[in-house]
């Protein structure tokens, strides 16, 4: 780009579930943008007849913060990852501009049917479980909840109430999905479009933003709901009973196949957990096991906690958690050698370096403060990556997905995962440094559990451990 | 003790309310080169020699306290609680978040009330502290070190009359003399919220609405209490500078709120003594200072038109966060305020 040319108008647009009636509505505006909402991998796209504005795709909850920082000028969003991100970092970057025709969820309170805030809150310490931690710790302050933990999940926080957690904070379409009662309403959710404030002030974004402002909008405001504060003295603590069932966590998602084949090599078998369908409580045919389904990425937080004795996870899991919380007292107990891939630092094919010190001199090369911009789903590592590298002055940019669109322009290196490669090498980008192999693997608590419990997760481990060995010599 | 208004007049360079990229210093932190400490250390050591010789021995607490010691009713407000360094820490994986201790006298009445479930009442304790508080502020120092001192065991007014002339003096061994008063009582406020008719959750909630700054609140107490009116405004639109004014207060609420007596008979206990002792004070008996838990007065000197030293009672405090059930109340002051008031340049 020649220095006087002005720079394109970039415009962050939503994947998932927004992506077609976001898409139905652009074209109804006339900002026709080929291929998106047709289930296009790709991550950037121009605009028809709209010289000069650039689209990207991003998971719904990077937007609001790409637009903060002002990587770009406009996005749409949703209402409460929009909110996610200014209820805890209060700033004037953002200019929410309005409200489109699309519904959007509702956050709620959320515990066991028949349950009430007053009761779980007055009870002793409150669990919580969320994906919105910022939303939801404003809402705890403000309903003045004296004691409680937020546990921070990944994903399906409705999973972990009542025994996992007495309250979830999550939509409200997954709260009912799980049977939950919904005890509160916490935000109302929209889908915005916002801009960057400097951006407006200072740039001529009309060809973007004539068109966009002439999407339908909505009439409703939406936004975090202020909730009427309890009257609840601090309580003692929980009375803690101590487990006597072997509960065991399996993942679904991506995960689950490896999974089930894992166990069914050992001869172990749940029903309602095979492929293609995960109840959330699959049934063993020992009535000493419990099993519950939930997302891998939170198993390692759930068996620190105590409420598993064994989970299956993968590697790369493990490694982030512990890489924020060295003491938590989750261990991998056997390795199930599926699901193999390296993870590591990843930058552009177009950069022809060897070593990441030789890419961080080109970046730093005009500017020797330059920070560098490392992108991952997994923060925690992208962190120790980028300490354990001395790359001085670096920012972690934490994301949600699409996560192969980020580099060159957003980010200077991502920590990914590649099973072969070609993915990377699709999107122009190549692994430059690993980190680590992973696989999948069976985690437990680092003491091992007296009594029954011990003997039950000692089979276990055995079993699989064995059918693993078996499997690899079989494949080689 | 919090001293939110304070002025933590010596600003860090904060260029920049965007993007955290201001060179090698954080945002809202600043240094203290040799000369700023030697003040700082002349102001530290006059304090901590004046409150001793009162009888005050100092007392640390650490840095990272547990988030849950901040967030019951009845401890800081929701406002404060927006702008505390909450964070999890390393073994953080239980959802235990921790702070950077906004606050000195809510941890100090953490250590009081750990000594006195030991002790198994609750007793008698003068201490004293000279450690930092941390706050997010969108300008100025989110670091405020603070010198204060806190009294528990001792019931209104002959506590809250000790602290305001220990206040008094502090400040005139560090140089500071030319001082004024603001005088205040939660009590009051409480009063006229009750006799309005509001239930505890309104309370709460107008309370809130005071702490926003939302001045309708005694419009609106007004509109739901007409036999109250003239009560409510004397007692939010008038600033009273003698004991007199207390008097008009007294013939004003009691008829139509007589559960205010005790707090009047706080609120001029401290005027007298204040009166007695020569410092020009301001009765501003409706005014509410953002931390849930004061109870009773509240009190802020000023000195060239900056303030300087906060406090106030809080009797249920201790209780709340644990401990024993016990009277308390204290001051606090901004080091770098009171350098700033002293404007020999140092630390200006």
């Amino acid at each position: 780009m020649a220095a006087n040319e002005p720079r394109a108008v970039r415009v962050a647009l939503p994947r998932g579930d927004l992506r077609t009636p976001v898409a139905d509505r652009l074209r109804a505006a006339s900002f026709i943008v080929e291929g998106y909402g047709e289930g296009s991998r790709s991550y950037r796209f121009e605009v028809n007849d709209i010289p000069g504005v650039q689209v990207r795709v991003f998971s719904d909850e990077d937007i609001p913060i790409q637009v903060a920082l002002g990587h770009y000028d406009f996005g749409i969003a949703s209402r409460m990852w929009i909110d996610e991100l200014l209820v805890r970092f209060p700033n004037d970057s953002i200019v929410p501009l309005r409200r489109l025709d699309i519904e959007g969820d509702t956050l709620v309170a959320a515990g066991a049917p028949g349950s009430t805030l007053e009761g779980l809150a007055s009870a002793g310490v409150m669990r919580v479980a969320t994906e919105y931690p910022n939303i939801a710790q404003h809402y705890l302050t403000r309903l003045r909840v004296p004691d409680y933990r937020l546990y921070e999940v990944w994903a399906q926080a409705e999973a972990w109430p009542p025994e996992d957690a007495e309250l979830a904070i999550c939509t409200a379409s997954a709260a009912r999905k799980e049977g939950l009662a919904v005890l509160d309403e916490v935000h109302r959710g929209g889908v915005w479009l916002i801009a960057n404030r400097e951006a407006l002030a200072t740039r001529d974004l009309s060809a973007a933003l004539g068109p966009l402002v002439s999407l339908p909008g909505s009439s409703e405001w939406g936004g975090i709901v202020e909730p009427d504060r309890l009257d609840v003295r601090r309580a003692a603590p929980r009375a803690v009973e101590e487990r006597t069932a072997f509960r065991i966590a399996v993942p679904d998602g991506h995960a689950q196949r490896h999974t089930v084949t894992a166990l069914a090599q050992a001869g172990i078998a749940f029903e309602g957990y095979e492929e293609g369908r995960a109840d959330r409580h699959p049934v063993s045919s020992d009535p000493e096991v419990i099993v519950k389904v939930m997302r891998p990425q939170d198993m390692p937080r759930a068996v620190a906690l105590g409420h598993f004795d064994l989970a299956m996870t993968g590697r790369d899991w493990l490694r982030a958690f512990t890489a924020s919380f060295p003491a938590a007292p989750v261990v991998e107990l056997c390795d199930l050698k599926r699901s193999k891939y390296r993870m590591g630092g990843v930058i552009t094919e177009d950069l022809e370096v060897e070593t990441i010190e030789e890419a961080i001199a080109i970046w730093r090369k005009d500017d020797p403060e330059r920070p560098i911009r490392v992108a991952s789903e997994y923060a925690s590592l992208a962190d120790e990556y980028a300490r354990s590298r001395h790359l001085g002055k670096y920012r972690v940019i934490p994301i949600s997905g699409a996560s192969e669109g980020f580099v060159p322009e957003d980010a200077e290196i991502l920590i990914e995962g590649t099973e072969t490669g070609s993915t990377l090498r699709a999107n122009r980008l190549r692994m430059i440094d690993v980190i680590m192999e992973s696989t999948n693997c069976v985690i437990g608590a680092v003491e091992r559990p007296s009594g029954r419990r011990g003997e039950l997760r000692d089979q276990f481990v055995e079993r699989l451990a064995a059918a693993a060995e078996t499997a690899e010599q079989v494949t080689g | 003790m919090p001293t939110d208004t304070l002025n933590s007049t010596e600003a860090s360079a904060m260029p920049d309310r965007g993007m955290p990229d201001r060179g090698l210093r954080s945002n809202g932190m600043r240094d203290l080169g040799p000369a700023d400490m030697a003040r700082f250390r002349q102001i530290e050591r006059t304090f901590l020699e004046a409150s001793a010789a009162a009888g005050y021995r100092e007392v640390r607490t650490p840095t990272i306290e547990p988030l849950h010691l901040y967030t019951a009713a009845g401890t800081l407000s929701p406002q404060a609680l927006d702008r505390v360094y909450s964070f999890l820490d390393w073994d953080g994986w239980s959802g235990e978040r921790v702070v950077l201790r906004p606050d000195a006298t809510v941890a100090v009445a953490r250590w009081y009330g750990e000594q006195g479930g030991q002790q198994g009442a609750a007793s008698e304790a003068r201490v004293s502290y000279v450690q930092p508080v941390y706050r997010f502020a969108a300008e100025g120092n989110r670091e405020v070190w603070q010198c204060g001192v806190e009294l528990f065991g001792v019931s209104a007014p002959t506590a809250d009359t000790e602290l305001l002339l220990l206040a008094k003096d502090t400040l005139g061994a560090i140089g500071i003399t030319d001082v004024t008063c603001d005088l205040a009582h939660a009590g009051l406020v409480r009063a006229a919220f009750a006799a309005a008719g509001l239930n505890a959750t309104e309370q709460f909630e107008a309370y809130d609405r005071m702490l926003d700054g939302d001045a309708s609140v005694t419009a609106d107490l007004v509109a739901t209490h007409p036999q109250g009116a003239a009560a409510l405004r004397v007692l939010s639109e008038v600033d009273g500078t003698s004991v007199g004014y207390v008097a008009n207060l007294r013939a004003a609420m009691l008829p139509v709120m007589p559960e205010a007596a005790g707090a009047l008979d706080e609120l001029e206990a401290a005027a007298r003594a204040l009166e007695v002792a020569g410092v020009p004070f301001r009765l501003r008996a409706g005014t509410a200072r953002s931390f849930e838990y004061y109870s009773g007065l509240t009190f802020r000197f000023s000195a060239a038109g900056r303030d300087c030293v906060s406090g106030g009672r809080y009797d249920g405090l201790a209780e709340t966060i644990g401990g024993v059930a016990a009277p308390g109340c204290g001051w606090a002051a901004d080091i770098l305020g009171l350098a700033a008031i002293l404007g020999d340049g140092v630390l200006g």
